[in-house]
């Protein structure tokens, strides 16, 4: 990018960029002083040592449950590492339907089903990861079934029953922040403890990333400790990354709009279920389309009686587009059948208006900065999660596998997904650890990394984290900035080059200045840097695609574009350590790099 | 206020690590659980799903100002 185009950027700030944040945080004035720091905590007390395995497994969730068991039944030896507890830390807990094929008394052939799926999805999907959900899904939902996953509403105890049988290595809340490399490849990873005032460094012949997707940390949806970690660490290290143009346009209830146990109407307490083949094109970025058009109150799904008018059963002209199989016609929506199978089933039950956000009148943003499940994330070079740089995987929300595509297509394909995904994963980084001679890294590059891992505490002056990521939701969260009620939901050129003059001068300039006091804020001040780096990726991958096309909404773009878009975006560093957005044809993958 | 009070702890810990937000942290002194940070809770009532002996309450409002759209 040349200097000229961060000039005009810079411009921007001052006139047509300034509505953006400033109007909805009127207090967060940019021009705020640096506060001085009062460390609770010194960095000198921070211990330092090398634990070393054969796999790390990145995360606690579903994908990585998977990972460590199958690396270990593979013939590895696996550490398991994760920034929150097993089973209870990302979006996994929050999951409660999951998609199982049963070959045996399936509804479709696994070919109709790809072929289904890549019709929503608009050619977005990758039908490999596509027919690999549909294959492997029932056998991980009957290894699930095994350790009681089915039969409590909490995760931790069944996730845990596997790990402990194997004697896997299980380090909780410890908050991974680098991955090492060299010799061109992944050679472990480095993190801090949340509980103590520890450092750890591992040594690893493979690793594979688990760690979700994220968010800029929004009110009303369970994925504030999801800050897209694992993508920027990966990014860094050279890692090509993808997905970053598509949106999540899950709304919240207009009432008690921060609370996620609200809005996902006591669907929290349900124990999970299995989901059978019933392929969508759910967007959200329709309501949001809505919601930029006629302001609100707007809700989402179908009309209560009796409820509060809205504008739901209004036809605007325009909007996003949905293919003619999906497209729900006008009139009283179909009447559900009295008994229900599966998920559906606990939306009938009393108290339960629908999925989250559904039901009521809506805001905005609740998941703002996430994309579709499965669709950002690493690049993938081959159908086991292999990543561009040797030695890294991942699995699930990590992956950029386009499993479903940019919208989401298969109720409960997201926890199957990330099942079958981090299996495959797990076993496949344990055979390829089998043939790498462990390298070392140089104590000097562990003393580097140390020094920015703890740099937030060592500051004497800066800005808290919390405030810097209050400014970025201020500039990302409104729906005409990437979403039509975002920055991200419906996009304007004008607007998303207002919002990445923001999201820079907070690169460039707040980045190097987060302050942290303890722990919980170096927590903090590392999860800013990742949100904001992701910030610059999803507005640059969004001003790119001048097209419209399943959950990514250009209102100067409104068309799909089968000429010039039938593609994909990765995103990676240069030599120089710019960022970089290219395009992957859909018909060109895997590609060689 | 999101999590709003811990109210007969016995110190066991579990919802310390089972906050996926690093809210709750442990008071040494006291041996129990303390509400360290409530601005960053998500009120996702895991803490107190996981509670063996029912001490959390939570309310549905956030403590800081909430972020939506249009509204």
């Amino acid at each position: 990018m040349s200097s000229d185009t961060d000039i005009s950027r810079r411009q921007f700030m001052g006139a047509t960029a300034a509505v953006v944040g400033a109007a909805a945080f009127a207090s967060l004035a940019f021009g705020a002083e640096p506060v001085t720091n009062r460390p609770k905590i010194n960095a000198k007390d921070f211990t330092q040592d090398v634990q070393e395995t054969d796999v790390l497994v990145i995360g606690g969730g579903m994908a990585a449950l998977f990972a460590a068991v199958k690396a270990h039944d593979a013939g590895a030896k696996v550490t398991m590492v994760s920034k929150g507890r097993l089973g209870s830390s990302g979006l996994t807990p929050f999951a409660k339907g999951i998609f199982s094929y049963d070959k045996s008394n399936a509804s479709m052939s696994i070919d109709d089903f790809v072929a289904k799926v890549s019709e929503s999805a608009i050619g977005t999907n990758n039908p490999v990861f596509t027919r690999q959900l549909a294959e492997h899904s029932y056998d991980r939902v009957q290894e699930l079934k095994s350790w009681g996953f089915f039969d409590s509403a909490l995760y931790a105890n069944s996730f845990l029953r596997p790990i402990e049988a194997r004697d896997i290595p299980l380090i909780e809340r410890v908050m991974i922040t680098h991955l090492l490399k060299e010799k061109g490849r992944v050679v472990g990873a480095s993190g801090f403890s949340l509980d103590e005032n520890k450092i750890i460094h591992f040594s690893a012949k493979t690793v594979v990333l688990c760690t979700g997707s994220g968010g800029f940390k929004p009110s009303g949806f369970p994925v504030c400790d999801l800050t897209h970690d694992g993508s920027i660490m990966a990014y860094d290290i050279g890692a090509r990354v993808t997905g970053k143009e598509w949106n999540d346009g899950h709304p919240a209830s207009a009432e008690n709009s921060g609370s996620s146990y609200d809005n996902w109407h006591g669907q929290i307490e349900e124990k999970p279920m299995t989901t059978e083949v019933r392929i969508n094109h759910h967007l959200g970025v329709d309501l949001n389309y809505k919601a930029y058009m006629q302001g609100g109150p707007v809700a989402m799904g179908p009309p209560r009686p009796g409820g509060k008018s809205d504008n739901e059963s209004t036809q605007l002209s325009g909007g996003p587009y949905v293919p003619a199989a999906f497209r729900e016609t006008g009139g009283p929506p179909p009447p559900r059948p009295q008994q229900e199978q599966g998920l559906f089933s606990l939306f009938r039950q009393n108290k339960h208006d629908g999925p989250p956000g559904m039901g009521g009148e809506s805001v905005g943003g609740s998941s703002a900065g996430m994309a579709i499940h499965k669709s950002e994330g690493l690049v993938p070079v081959d159908d086991t999660g292999l990543s561009t740089v040797p030695g890294l995987y991942a699995a699930g929300d990590a992956l950029g596998s386009y499993m479903s595509g940019g919208i989401y297509t298969q109720i409960g394909s997201s926890l199957a997904g990330s099942a079958v995904q981090g299996a495959v994963a797990g076993e496949a980084a344990a055979l390829a650890s089998a043939d790498v001679t462990r390298i070392p890294v140089a104590e000097a590059k562990l003393n580097q990394i140390r020094e920015e891992i703890l740099a937030p505490l060592k500051r004497e002056k800066g800005y808290s984290p919390a405030w810097v990521t209050q400014v970025l939701q201020a500039v990302m969260i409104p729906n005409f900035v990437l979403y039509i009620k975002f920055v991200l939901y419906i996009k304007k050129e004008r607007m998303m080059n207002g919002a990445l003059a923001y999201v820079e001068e907070l690169k460039e300039h707040h980045v190097p200045m987060l302050l942290a006091e303890d722990r919980h804020q170096l927590r903090l001040a590392h999860e800013t840097r990742n949100m904001i780096v992701t910030a610059e990726m999803k507005l640059k991958a969004s001003l790119m695609r001048k097209e419209s096309r399943c959950s990514h909404y250009r209102l100067d773009y409104p068309d799909t574009d089968t000429e010039n878009w039938q593609a994909w975006i990765n995103i990676y560093k240069d030599d120089d350590g710019n960022m970089q957005l290219e395009k992957q044809a859909f018909g060109n993958w895997p590609v060689s790099i | 206020m999101p999590i709003h009070q811990i109210n007969g702890c016995i110190g066991c810990k579990t919802c310390i690590s089972t906050c996926p937000t690093d809210v709750i942290q442990f008071d040494e002194k006291r041996k129990k659980a303390v509400i360290a940070y409530p601005e960053d809770c998500q009120i996702c009532h895991l803490c107190r799903l996981y509670c063996p002996v029912n001490a959390i309450t939570i309310t549905p409002e956030k403590s800081i100002p909430v972020m939506v759209s249009w509204r």
